[in-house]
């Protein structure tokens, strides 16, 4: 136990801030995908896990959806929304999100084994994050209320300035 | 458990000394605790504990290309309803792990899948108290994006423990779109095998059983222009079931069309025999390496998850002989855009699903037998004004109580009303009202829920589900969270009826209980 507590002492003292980690996900296509590749852009952008049985997931990505034209005249950014359905609902969450007109305006990325969910240590959702241009988290909040997007926003311009 | 900590420990410190440029640690903290109440009414009395607190710590650390972590898990003792092997403290996962573009390699615990997870699925569900990290050794290798393959070994984790069960498997998948370079195709054929050695005794082995089974699956992944069709066949080798050699098989098809504001999905899934444990002789949730999930609608309203579907995967007892299930839905989802005749200022969505399974007639046939599960329901979400939003769902759901074994079900009608206000951009309530019509079980229901949220930290609710129809029993249910940044603390009052929880399509039984319940979920 000492030595475990000793490598986490080492370990904090070599911290720096928290990434996108290196994951392997699904696009709208069925296609594989790198997570290290949405930081191909270089722009800021909100990377939102949700799934088609949370109501406050799809509640925050509609209020998005429903601000995006407004706030993309005072900012440049890009919204990811990634889907934490299994294969039970994969293929419904592919549907549910065409059917509501987010593949127009979002990269719709699907985490069927949740993995990139695991591995950005989201424990439920709904999630969000800020992600700056070069890949690092400025900004993170989970649940969702009407009214919480206002935040998210003011992070994303704080991010972008 | 020591040697365990001293490993992870002197790796982590070593890679982290050694390391050129600095990593990071992330982590989460999770607490889920009851406090059990006397309810004669509700038919409970609790254990002279009165307290149940399930916890769990996760710490990983990025570096590069080179990550490690580990999960710890505490039960003192586990929440009413969890499986009752988890109890006391474990170290339930550790890792090392190494990624770059194409090469990645994994020892110690790590969850993967093969295709839709039939043959096999290693995942974790606290909601269910499932977690069956594979514990062992995985690579993976991608060339370009034309061909991915894996292989992995390794022991499930049951209960607090890693069983004795070995699993070896290796997962292909040739990318043909891209091979050919075809433009706007996707084209993909993939295929998996999985060889599973569990110990059995003389009595399964003079039956035919084997300790060694290999079973395999094959997969078709085509999409162009957001038609698509997804196809998998699954054979999970010959096992026992009742101490009769059988040959576990199912096939799924996925196909339909996405884009421009319309989604649909047609889902077709024929079972046989498709139980595939980690160990023969627990009886737990958890004991599982085939995901077989009910393909349905998930509901989450409160009185129309009273009867979640359960995929029938194969049963053979005294009372009982079914093979397994065959069937599938329909969904279908419309956006009417803002500016059009129907859809209005700010448009309208509707969706509709139906499902439908029965039993197998015969062994080895795709025939259909007797009813298991029907539903359909439709649902139509409409924001009328900046301020209000209202969803009404519908939904018919016809269920058999004998899981098959007889024709008789039983039938309800649900309606269902979301009615969402914004006083003012950061104050808002949330109404739902519903209602459950049938003359069988416990006849009607009706229920109620009010939320006030005052963004961005907090919001209060209140519930109550109302069994007027038989047993006059009301199911209320109230408390308050409180949310910065990432982390949330809830803290609630209520009885809770006996039924199922749910999760991607897995269900577990819980019993009826009263009491408090505490919860705070973080992440760093």
């Amino acid at each position: 136990m000492r030595t475990f507590l000793l490598s986490l002492a080492l370990l904090i003292s070599a911290v720096a801030a928290a990434q996108v980690p290196s994951v392997t996900v699904e696009n709208a296509k069925g296609e594989t995908i790198n997570t290290k590749s949405l930081l191909a852009e270089g722009t800021p952008m909100i990377v939102s896990f949700w799934s088609t049985s949370c109501k406050p997931c799809i509640r925050e990505l509609d209020a998005i959806y429903d601000a995006l034209p407004d706030w993309l005249e005072e900012v440049e950014f890009r919204v990811v929304a990634v889907s934490t359905d299994d294969s039970r609902l994969l293929a419904k969450a592919k549907s549910f999100a065409e059917g509501r007109g987010w593949g127009e305006d979002y990269t719709l990325l699907f985490d069927k084994n949740q993995d990139f969910m695991r591995a950005m240590n989201v424990s439920v959702v709904p999630h969000v994050f800020v992600i700056d241009g070069k890949g690092k988290i400025v900004y993170s909040h989970t649940s969702y209320v009407p009214g919480n997007e206002l935040e998210l926003f003011e992070a994303v311009k704080k991010c972008a300035k | 458990m020591k040697r365990a900590f001293l490993v992870i420990g002197l790796a982590v410190s070593a890679l982290s000394l050694s390391a050129q440029e600095k990593g990071y640690l992330t982590g989460s903290f999770e607490t889920n605790d009851h406090v059990y109440v006397a309810d004669e009414k509700n038919r409970f009395e609790p254990d002279d504990d009165r307290f149940g607190t399930n916890n769990y710590l996760k710490l990983d650390y990025y570096n590069g290309n080179f990550s490690a972590g580990l999960q710890l898990e505490g039960y003192y003792p586990g929440l009413i309803g969890y499986p009752v092997e988890l109890n006391k403290f474990a170290l339930s996962n550790m890792y090392v792990n190494w990624k770059d573009e194409d090469f990645q390699i994994t020892a110690g615990t790590f969850y993967d899948q093969f295709g839709s997870g039939l043959l096999f699925r290693s995942w974790e569900d606290r909601l269910l108290g499932l977690n069956n990290t594979l514990m062992g050794a995985r690579f993976a290798y991608n060339w370009e994006d034309k061909i991915a393959f894996k292989a992995l070994w390794g022991m499930p984790r049951l209960g607090m423990e890693f069983s004795d069960t070995q699993l070896r498997g290796a997962d292909l998948s040739v990318s043909l779109s891209n091979i050919i370079g075809l433009d706007n195709i996707v084209l993909s054929l993939e295929g998996s095998v999985l060889n599973k050695f569990e110990k059995i005794g003389i009595d399964a082995q003079e039956a035919g059983g084997s300790p060694n089974s290999i079973g395999y699956s094959g997969r078709l992944n085509f999409d162009w222009n957001g038609l698509f069709v997804k196809g998998e066949y699954v054979d999970l080798g010959k096992k026992l079931v009742a101490m009769t050699p059988k040959r576990g098989n199912a096939q799924l098809v996925e196909l339909g069309y996405n884009g421009r504001g319309i989604g649909v999905t047609v889902t077709g899934r024929r079972l046989e025999w498709m139980t595939q444990n980690i160990s023969s002789k627990s009886l737990s949730t958890a004991n599982l390496i085939s995901y077989v999930p009910a393909m349905s609608t998930q509901y989450t309203y409160m009185l129309t998850t009273l009867h979640p579907y359960n995929p029938q995967l194969g049963d053979e007892s005294t009372y009982m002989f079914n093979s397994g299930e065959i069937g599938g839905q329909v969904d279908a989802f419309y956006n009417f855009r803002r500016g059009t005749k129907i859809g209005g200022k700010r448009g309208m969505k509707v969706h509709a699903n139906f499902s439908t399974y029965y039993t197998l007639a015969q062994e080895g046939s795709a025939k259909p037998g007797n009813l298991l599960f029907r539903d359909f329901s439709f649902d139509v979400e409409k924001q009328w004004t900046k301020e209000f939003k209202m969803v009404l769902l519908y939904s018919m759901q016809e269920y058999n109580p004998t899981y098959g074994n007889f024709k008789t079900t039983w039938l309800s009608n649900i309606v269902v009303a979301d009615l969402l206000y914004k006083w003012t951009p950061t104050f808002s309530t949330r109404l739902e009202l519903q209602y459950l019509a049938t003359k069988e079980d416990k006849k009607d229901w009706m229920a109620a829920l009010l939320e006030v949220n005052f963004a961005p930290h907090w919001s209060i609710w209140g519930s109550d589900m109302y069994n007027h129809g038989s047993t006059k029993m009301h199911y209320y249910n109230f408390g308050v969270s409180y949310t910065k940044g990432r982390t949330r603390l809830a803290a609630g009052y209520g009885r809770y009826k006996d039924g199922f929880i749910c999760s991607g399509g897995v269900c577990r039984t819980i019993p009826q209980y009263t009491g408090a319940n505490f919860s705070i979920t973080t992440s760093f």
